[in-house]
């Protein structure tokens, strides 16, 4: 499942009730291909075109937010594709805030590693011990591992 | 010309030095930049509708691609013109 935001242009001399329709529809297919819809945006409403689409000046401009399986997007481009009233669309899969510091921060394990292989080569028999006595204090919890 | 690499860096000449720019996503703390902020985006198109590029906006690499990649996508739902005669 991804995150999904989906922006599409609805041809302005349509109707209101079938405009309501169309938007009812996409939001429905959706629904039914296991998306969930999480927003949909018409605050945006008539826009004017910054070029010409078909010979139109100006769309109405729907955005939708939704979690959906990855094979959604394409089913739904190809209904929108079909679909006259729709003079453009674009889904966009929304990129996850990445917070890189802190699963750096969760493993010194590449630390404490050059330590533990460097005391086998001084002594063997502490090698052997070595690991029996880290296993369970890490298994325990992860600070132990670095001391 | 060689001659020159021992003694210190000749200043430039004609007095005026460009201001060193500063990339003005990394100022406002920007992490993604958002395709639908058309105002924003209009900043860093000429009045022909081209992407500026990075020598004039002072944009830093990340944020000139991201940037650039914003700019596409508004002019593929008509929110940017693609060419402004």
């Amino acid at each position: 499942m991804n995150r999904y935001e989906m922006i599409y242009i609805i041809d302005a001399d349509l109707e209101e009730t079938a405009r309501k329709e169309l938007i009812e529809k996409v939001s429905a297919l959706i629904a039914n291909n296991g998306g969930e819809i999480e927003k949909v945006d018409e605050t945006w409403g008539k826009r004017k075109l910054a070029y010409a689409i078909d010979y139109k000046t100006e769309g109405w401009y729907v955005l939708v937010t939704f979690t959906a399986p990855v094979d959604l997007p394409r089913e739904l481009e190809r209904n929108l594709q079909i679909n006259e009233n729709v003079l453009r669309y674009l889904v966009i899969k929304l990129v996850e805030k990445k917070h890189s510091v802190k699963p750096r921060a969760e493993r010194p394990a590449p630390v404490a590693a050059p330590a533990e292989e460097a005391a086998p080569v001084e002594a063997a028999p502490a090698a052997v011990e070595a690991p029996a006595e880290e296993a369970a204090p890490a298994a325990e919890e992860a600070p132990a591992d670095a001391e | 010309m060689s001659e020159d690499r021992g003694e210190r860096r000749p200043r430039p000449r004609g007095g005026r030095r460009p201001r060193r720019k500063v990339c003005s996503f990394c100022v406002d703390k920007i992490e993604y930049i958002d395709y639908k902020d058309i105002n924003r985006l209009r900043r860093f198109t000429n009045e022909r509708g081209k992407i500026l590029p990075r020598r004039m906006s002072g944009n830093c690499a990340k944020h000139q691609r991201q940037l650039s990649e914003a700019i596409k996508r508004a002019r593929a739902i008509a929110l940017m013109p693609y060419t402004v005669e």
